[in-house]
């Protein structure tokens, strides 16, 4: 048993380390103040269109950050060998975020690709992968329903077979930055099947015949998914990503691998809640001895976060089925992140919930956490399945 | 010494395999050790549970039911047993008959006691006796050794300890007026002492029979353990009695809270294996308990517990190994798993239904045990406190260290 990083991993720590202390750190002040648009990763994609003087002022400053880490070499970090990324491990990913999370600057490095865009073949490659590796092209995620989510068998959008191409004709709702996404990989079945066995997963391009975006939805965590409208909506038999009928899978391997990363980065803002709710009591003893145990006892917590994490991350770079871990990470993370900013409301009192607080910014944020991406109740269905098939046998030491 | 004593000694001596990345897995030696623990409760202690719970006299007085226990002879026998495989003094080096076992290995063959009732478990007995002239007797089970730490569990630290000790003629002199400690009939008492004047903190082990120690108050508690409460008038100690320090007990309470973590994962592991057993074989309106999502929920939940505890626990242990600070970790350790083990085992009592409160099932001593392991070595809040504590005086630095620049 080890619980060190290996080497190099502790090398690119480091590196990552030192580039949020050199270039992040500084800037945090100047975005605390900025707008909006740039809460989370929003500003990748919309705030570029923005003509707004004050948000290409913070477009530029992100830019320049993003020529920096490349120039570091701190770019393409998962992307694989064959595509020219660095390839690096789960577990070293986990570690780069945990570092960046450190800073409130919303800044990532990239580029992260949707990872089942790797299922791309021949043309595709050209098409869709590599731009987006690139950065030059961005995409959306088409899974959700009016009338469905989580559950395949009440997938509504169809996908008709028509000499060699598709007929797509249905809604999906909450697809974010569909807007201004060159593509969505889009979620459709087959006529007469049932469950997930007929899902498969399409890329349409946007300006598509037949296919568009009817109107953006704003949410509590001002993100703005959107609508999207497909009708008769012709697809041809190249756009298929993976195979026929083999979507549902495809949706599942989408999910899998970002648990880990939504564990480390719901530990990374819980700390920064923490740690603001720290300095309010540092100045205060009263409110010291009132709060301390409960604040002790959050940290504590994310510490078992972190544990829960770093294990799910290491179990899937061994290959092994990490449904269960993912499940536990998702869950575990995002119902903790929610109580932890909770409490600092309770601590900071109503002056934290001025718009661009840093507390307030959170408590926006950590609400949609538990329902994005698989609500709690779908990751506890996911959980007890593995445990009455398996017993408690992955739970054991390996 | 040079006969086969088992795995666990064979290995003890190997070189440490040193991996050199994050690795969850166990090494081969670590493995081998926990299967050894494993297999020793599987044959010899869990075929003796279903008797041990159900040892009672035919008509109770009215009252409390007797305390339960091994019989002497049984326990005997389990002690040669566990020896002879290295189970036992897991912290005394082999010089003196003990099985010189890392915090990890500790770690998990405690965590294998922890899946049975039985009371049943290597003894604590730190790894600083190993220099006194008891350790041999105490190593071989002849003398029995018990930590009287009473004024360690309310903060887990030594901020408590009014235990008092003084320079005394050709050695010193000890002064408390009343310990609570388990075990009251043990032979040897091992606890932490404020120099009167200086403050400073020793630690020492007194003899029963040492000249003014006494034990009074001799009752059950609600586990099935005995509790007195240890006295000390004027009590002499010769020099050689004085063991150790602050750096020595601090160790001895981390040590202590990373055994009740590991047997808290054991509780666990146990009770949520029964669980769902017996949730998949119930059937209530038609339909096995494993349906409800009642019943789905605790399970589910209990599980993440279950391993953000295992990996907290494991990597305190594996940090005092490396040599890193682990004082926190462990702390943070016990105080998880206990309550972890304590919600795990009144979600088995509850998934069982009437049966969960039968003493005739391990359920609700489990619960009573890990009832009182979450009140020792620290309570809950005190342990919050601290790191809470420590994160407010960190945030007062740094807003010094920056109006400074």
């Amino acid at each position: 048993m080890d619980f060190r990083l290996l080497p190099e991993e502790e090398l690119l720590r480091k590196e990552v380390e030192r580039f949020v202390q050199d270039e992040l750190i500084p800037l945090e002040s100047l975005f605390d103040e900025a707008p909006d648009i740039f809460e989370g990763s929003r500003w990748k994609s919309r705030a570029r269109l923005s003509r707004d003087p004050e948000v290409r002022r913070y477009i530029e400053i992100m830019e320049g950050l993003e020529k920096k880490a490349e120039a570091c070499g701190l770019w393409y970090l998962d992307v694989p060998k064959e595509y020219g990324g660095r390839q690096v491990s789960n577990v070293a990913m986990i570690a780069v975020t945990e570092e960046l999370e450190k800073t409130s600057v919303p800044f990532e490095l990239g580029n992260h690709v949707s990872n089942i865009l790797y299922a791309c073949k021949g043309a595709q490659r050209e098409k869709f992968l590599l731009p987006s590796i690139r950065g030059e092209k961005t995409s959306g995620f088409a899974l959700t329903e009016p009338a469905s989510g989580s559950d395949p068998s009440m997938l509504q959008t169809a996908a008709t077979p028509d000499g060699d191409s598709f007929i797509l004709n249905g809604t999906k709702v909450f697809p974010t930055f569909a807007d201004v996404a060159d593509f969505v990989q889009l979620f459709a079945c087959l006529p007469g099947t049932k469950g997930r066995e007929g899902v498969t997963c399409f890329l349409v391009e946007t300006g598509t015949p037949g296919y568009r975006v009817v109107r953006s939805i704003a949410t509590i965590a001002g993100t703005e998914p959107c609508e999207l409208v497909f009708e008769d909506c012709r697809i041809p038999m190249d756009q298929v990503l993976g195979e026929v009928g083999k979507g549902w899978e495809l949706n599942q391997a989408w999910l899998g691998a970002r648990r880990f990363q939504v564990g480390i980065r719901c530990h990374g803002m819980a700390r920064r809640v923490l740690r603001l709710v720290g300095e309010l009591l540092s100045g205060d003893r009263r409110e010291g001895e009132k709060f301390s145990a409960p604040l002790g006892n959050f940290l504590g917590e994310l510490e078992a976060l972190r544990a829960l994490t770093y294990f799910g991350a290491w179990k899937a770079d061994q290959g092994w089925d990490v449904r269960p871990e993912a499940a536990s990470v998702k869950l575990f993370a995002t119902e903790l992140l929610h109580k932890i900013v909770d409490f600092a409301l309770e601590v900071a009192g109503p002056s934290a919930l001025r718009k661009r607080h840093a507390i307030a910014r959170a408590f926006r944020h950590a609400r949609s956490r538990r329902i994005v991406e698989g609500p709690s109740e779908v990751q506890r269905h996911i959980i007890q399945r593995a445990l009455f098939r398996e017993g408690t046998a992955f739970l054991e030491l390996m | 010494m040079t006969g086969d004593r088992g795995p666990v000694f064979r290995l003890r001596s190997a070189v440490l395999c040193v991996s050199l990345f994050m690795d969850f897995k166990l090494t081969e030696e670590e493995k081998l050790i926990s299967r050894t623990a494993a297999q020793f409760v599987e044959k010899e202690l869990l075929p003796l549970e279903g008797a041990f719970l159900k040892q009672k006299e035919p008509f109770l007085p009215p009252g409390d039911p007797p305390l339960r226990d091994l019989d002497p002879e049984l326990r005997k026998n389990l002690v040669q047993k566990a020896k002879r495989i290295g189970l036992w003094a897991l912290e005394l080096p082999e010089e003196v008959g003990g099985s010189g076992l890392s915090a990890v290995a500790r770690t998990l063959i405690h965590r294998e006691f922890g899946r049975t009732v039985v009371p049943f478990q290597s003894p604590s007995i730190p790894a600083m006796v190993a220099n006194c002239r008891y350790a041999k007797r105490i190593a071989d089970g002849e003398s029995s050794l018990s930590l009287a730490f009473a004024e360690a569990h309310k903060t887990g630290t030594l901020s408590e300890i009014q235990t008092r000790y003084r320079s005394a003629t050709e050695g010193y002199c000890l002064e408390s007026s009343g310990l609570d400690v388990l075990s009251p009939s043990s032979d040897l008492f091992l606890l932490p002492a404020r120099e009167e004047m200086s403050g400073e903190i020793g630690l020492f082990l007194l003899e029963r029979n040492a000249p003014g120690l006494s034990i009074q108050d001799e009752v059950d508690l609600t586990t099935d353990e005995t509790v007195g409460r240890l006295v000390l008038r004027e009590c002499k100690a010769p020099s050689y009695q004085l063991l150790g320090h602050e750096e020595e007990i601090k160790q001895i309470i981390a040590a202590e809270q990373l055994r009740l973590a590991a047997r808290s994962l054991g509780i666990g592991m146990r009770c949520l294996a029964a669980s769902l057993e017996h949730a998949q074989n119930r059937v209530t309106f038609g339909r096995p308990l494993a349906s409800r999502q009642a019943i789905q929920w605790m399970v589910a939940d209990l599980s993440i517990s279950l391993r953000t505890c295992t990996w907290l626990t494991l990597e305190a242990a594996w940090r005092a190994d490396q040599g890193l600070p682990y004082f926190d970790a462990a702390a943070l350790a016990k105080k998880r798993a206990a309550k972890m083990a304590f919600e795990a085992a009144d979600a088995a009592i509850q998934i069982h239904g009437g049966y969960g409160v039968c003493k005739e099932m391990p359920f609700e001593g489990f619960y009573r045990e890990a009832r009182l392991m979450r009140l020792l070595y620290g309570q809950e809040v005190e342990i919050d406190r601290a790191i809470g504590e420590a994160i407010s005086k960190e945030a007062v630095s740094r807003q010094r260290e920056e109006r400074g620049s």
